[in-house]
């Protein structure tokens, strides 16, 4: 199969779910069921962005279905390719937000699920003055806790914000990560879908400090691409929904590095086996230089730790 | 063909100049061409034989009754591949004699005296390297000879294959064995075709177009080659820089010199010259505000490719520069320089100098030209040119059109701005490694390279124009040469702004690695250039040229060099579209051969395709289908 076409069939499934998942939540709630993410002047992010359209209830999202069925076109060819990337990127969010629309609380400890606009408001700052330097999305598996470790802390150390979803959650908590919005790591979930939330991150960044009009979807994708500085490291097997994924990722601007055998594109997909060397590989690829002075201490030191609440039994 | 605007051109400058010349009162290519209809068709099915004294022999084909044999006995099929054949050894043998001046060039260059020298060193080591010459506790002069004489024996060894085939891939090497095509020594070959092609000798077609495509391969992996390869030593491997170019890049006010024809040797004395302190004072003193130097044609995208010599035009346009009324010399070498400038000079001050013993114009003004003493020569040239600036008369015409471009992308410079996308950490850097990904990945659909002349056949540069615009709309990266390159930087497809012409997957790797979606890659012999990218793709990917997601086309040719260009892509397995039928449709055997049957043996084959809009859909059908074979 080309890659394309594991994109492609990726995005089917991903919108073939999201159809299901709409279908079931309607069945549940109605279709005048509200959907909302909690505190957020956005609506629907993603969608907003990209169409301009406020969704708020279950029918509005099983309309949208149609839109994202509309960038999905199995023609090979590197704009297809990136639109069906972003109809994943959507598929995710209506699944995500049909998590909302059923369930009291979608997700708890460790993971934050949907971030809110005052925690995308107080990074603002930092990122622009570059005491952020970058924003990691570490999804997957590492083949160990400890590698999964080196990896998030390599980052941590760095000041980078980083997000994490899947099975990676669990081997950061194993490896002793420190956790939290304060320390610049933030789980997300664990089902692949909650990357959208941190997609939201950087969509709202665009609304919000790029002053990015909703439903310019030009400009929206030249803003990420320009101004937030994220990438994405992949880890384990890579199934076509994150694959497809991965494409809407690369829509956004950002590059995708992974420890997985794909083919790879130049500068946007990159392979990269060697765990030692994934986090210089990450910050090259997304030409985040960083100023430091490397002060050779014992412990990590990096504004990441600013935060840190130092426990009793610590 | 009574049309009042014959000139179908899509480049306004050239439309311009033509109604001005036509105003003017003079006889331009295109009135030529009008006159000449309708051209004979014995002659354009490639029907008519005049290889010996019992002919001129025609077959008759519309009638039952006419000859369907020479008077020999050679049938149809013979007659149209032993004129085919002698096409492609007289293309060979022009681009030959061109990499063998540039040999000698090095030779001299190597020696103490002369205004040549190796400019490009790692270049010169890297080509001992590859034929084993001993470069240890050796100067680099007498390696550059010792490479020179080496490159100078490749015309006439007696035994062994041509040197640089092993840059060949060797699943493309051993077809060319098997088939007995590869070639020997260059001269040979040609000599051989000549041969086989008098009167009773070869009569087996498929005999004589495998001698033709020998000879073809010798121009492209030898004469050729060599041409690009010690060029870039002696003048410096090319590198991307900006230029202008068409007929707005001539200046009023200054000396304009016009070098054209093929040879750097002379092209790059007269860059030298035309910046002598001493001239451009004597310039300045017959009331010129300087010396405006500019190329057309092969010459000019040598010194283009070098120094960003602005490029005034393209084979068709030779008339027209000089119609202009602002072209104080033009000089000239070898190869594609109309007769008819002699004519035409005579309307206007401009002084046609010709250069070389091989190209003699009659009414021109010869000032030979030497190696040994090149800048010196070349300095007596321009003088002659500045001195000519008094004489202009006041009917200056010269069009506004100008256009931006880059250029300079040899393989050298290609293989550098891949590094950009390379991640240090990640991959190996000086590879091909990311065109190659970019092709896998489908980001790229593949490449075509765009080559040939001017003809008119077709409405002059839109065979270019419109077949580039058409593939990299479809992500097909273009490579082109020659007078494809001129008209394809006329039309803006050189500029960084062209990527608004590109798909999606272009236009990412056009602004990642800050390139145009055309490249120019240089001359004709520069082809070469083309050949090793491929050969080094293919070797990279573990497989033959003729597997890779490539085309080729010249939608404009018009010259025998550009047979033999056709005829060695083929040989080396490029599927290759032509615009303009070569004289073979004569014979159905043979055309079923070229476009068809030569697939399976050599894994390229011709096409043709007058309309560049179905050209470059075939060319994507075959792209696709290659990519389907590979499974990307």
């Amino acid at each position: 199969m080309t890659l394309f076409d594991i994109i492609f069939t990726g995005s089917k499934q991903a919108l073939e779910a999201a159809k299901g998942v709409v279908q079931d939540a309607i069945s549940k709630k109605g279709e005048e069921g509200k959907v909302a993410f909690p505190e957020t002047a956005y609506s629907l992010p993603t969608f907003y962005a990209a169409t301009g359209k406020k969704l708020g209830t279950l029918k509005d999202l099983k309309d949208a279905l149609s839109i994202v069925e509309s960038l999905i076109v199995e023609e090979q060819s590197l704009e297809k390719a990136l639109n069906a990337g972003l109809a994943t990127a959507l598929s995710a969010e209506i699944i995500e937000a049909c998590k909302y629309a059923t369930q009291e609380k979608p997700y708890s400890e460790p993971c934050a699920g949907f971030i809110s606009d005052a925690i995308i408001r107080s990074l603002g700052v930092p990122l622009v003055t570059g005491d952020i330097p970058g924003v990691a999305v570490v999804i997957g598996e590492a083949p160990s806790a400890e590698e999964a470790g080196k990896v998030i802390k390599g980052y941590q150390n760095k000041g980078l914000l980083v997000f994490l979803v899947g099975k990676i959650i669990d081997q950061a908590i194993e490896a002793k990560v420190k956790m939290g919005l304060e320390l610049r790591v933030i789980p997300l979930g664990y089902d692949v879908t909650s990357v959208i939330h941190v997609v939201t991150v950087a969509i709202r960044a665009a609304l919000i400090f790029g002053n990015v009009q909703p439903g310019n979807l030009g400009d929206l994708l030249k803003y990420t691409k320009e101004r937030v500085p994220a990438f994405v490291n992949a880890l384990g097997p890579l199934s076509e929904i994150v694959v497809s994924a991965g494409a809407g990722a690369i829509a956004l601007g950002f590059p995708v590095i992974t420890d997985q055998e794909v083919q790879e594109v130049p500068h946007y997909l990159i392979v990269q086996k060697d765990y030692e060397k994934m986090v210089a590989t990450s910050l090259e690829a997304r030409n985040i230089k960083i100023k430091i002075t490397e002060i050779p201490i014992p412990v990590g030191f990096a504004a990441a730790f600013e935060g840190e609440r130092v426990r009793k039994e610590d | 063909m009574k049309e009042t605007n014959f000139c179908k051109s899509c480049d306004n400058a050239t439309v311009k100049m033509y109604e001005y010349a036509k105003e003017m009162g003079l006889e331009t290519i295109w009135d030529r061409a009008q006159a000449m209809q309708p051209q004979c068709g014995f002659g354009e099915m490639g029907l008519c034989c005049t290889n010996c004294s019992m002919g001129p022999c025609r077959i008759v084909k519309i009638t039952e009754d006419g000859p369907k044999k020479g008077i020999c006995g050679a049938t149809e099929d013979t007659i149209v591949s032993r004129n085919f054949a002698r096409a492609v050894a007289a293309g060979a043998a022009a681009h030959s004699d061109h990499g063998r001046d540039i040999a000698q060039a090095l030779y001299h260059a190597a020696l103490e005296e002369g205004d040549y020298e190796v400019r490009d060193k790692d270049k010169l080591l890297k080509i001992a390297k590859e034929w084993n010459v001993k470069v240890e506790n050796r100067s680099l002069k007498e390696i550059a000879r010792e490479v020179a004489l080496m490159a100078l024996e490749e015309f006439g060894k007696p035994f062994g294959k041509l040197r640089f085939l092993g840059r060949a891939p060797e699943k493309r090497r051993v077809i060319w064995d098997e088939l007995g095509i590869s070639p020997r020594a260059i001269d040979r070959e040609v000599v051989q075709v000549m041969h086989s092609t008098h009167m009773g000798c070869d009569a087996d077609y498929r005999n004589i177009i495998n001698q033709a495509a020998k000879a073809a391969l010798s121009d492209g992996w030898g004469g050729s080659m060599i041409g690009t390869e010690l060029s870039d030593v002696i003048f410096g491997t090319p590198v991307p820089k900006k230029t202008q170019a068409n007929l707005g890049v001539l200046k009023e006010n200054y000396v304009n010199i016009i070098v054209h024809g093929h040879e750097p040797t002379l092209s790059e004395a007269i860059v030298i010259a035309s910046k002598d302190p001493e001239l451009i004072e004597l310039a300045q003193k017959q009331g010129a505000e300087g010396i405006n130097l500019a190329g057309m044609c092969c010459t000019g995208n040598e010194i283009t490719m070098r120094h960003g010599v602005p490029m005034a035009g393209n084979f068709f346009q030779q008339e027209l520069a000089i119609a202009t009324g602002a072209v104080d010399a033009m000089v000239v070498d070898v190869q594609c320089i109309m007769p008819s400038l002699s004519e035409i000079v005579k309307c206007y001050h401009t002084k046609l100098i010709t250069t070389s013993l091989k190209a003699k114009v009659p009414g021109a003004i010869h000032m030979e030209f030497d190696e040994e003493k090149a800048v010196e020569i070349a300095k007596k040239i321009v003088r002659e040119a500045v001195l000519n600036y008094k004489n202009r008369k006041q009917k200056i015409y010269i069009p506004e059109e100008k256009a931006q471009g880059y250029v300079g992308y040899s393989y050298e410079a290609i293989l550098k701005i891949l590094d950009k996308v390379t991640n240090s950490f990640a991959h190996p850097a000086g590879t091909v490694k990311p065109l190659v990904d970019a092709m896998k990945s489908g980001v790229l659909r593949g490449a075509a390279a765009i080559v040939g002349c001017n003809n008119h056949k077709v409405p002059h540069d839109s065979g270019h124009v419109t077949l580039a615009k058409e593939l990299i709309k479809r992500d097909i990266l273009v490579v082109t040469t020659g007078c494809g390159a001129h008209a394809c930087i006329k039309a803006g497809l050189m500029s960084m702004d062209a990527v608004n012409y590109c798909g999606k997957g272009l236009a990412t790797c056009c602004e990642l690695l800050e390139i145009p979606p055309v490249l120019h890659m240089g001359s004709c012999v520069d082809i070469s250039r083309i050949l090793t990218l491929l050969s080094d793709v293919a070797k990279y990917m573990g497989m033959d040229i003729s597997d890779l997601p490539v085309a080729a086309a010249a939608p404009e040719w018009m010259s025998e060099k550009a047979q033999s260009i056709g005829l060695y892509a083929v040989s080396s397995g490029i599927y290759v579209v032509l615009g303009v039928a070569p004289a073979i449709t004569g014979s159905e055997t043979v055309v079923n051969y070229l476009t068809s049957d030569i697939e399976k043996i050599l894994g390229g084959r011709f096409e043709v395709e007058s309309d560049p809009v179905k050209a470059a859909e075939k060319i994507v059908y075959h792209i696709e289908m290659k990519r389907k074979m590979l499974g990307i």
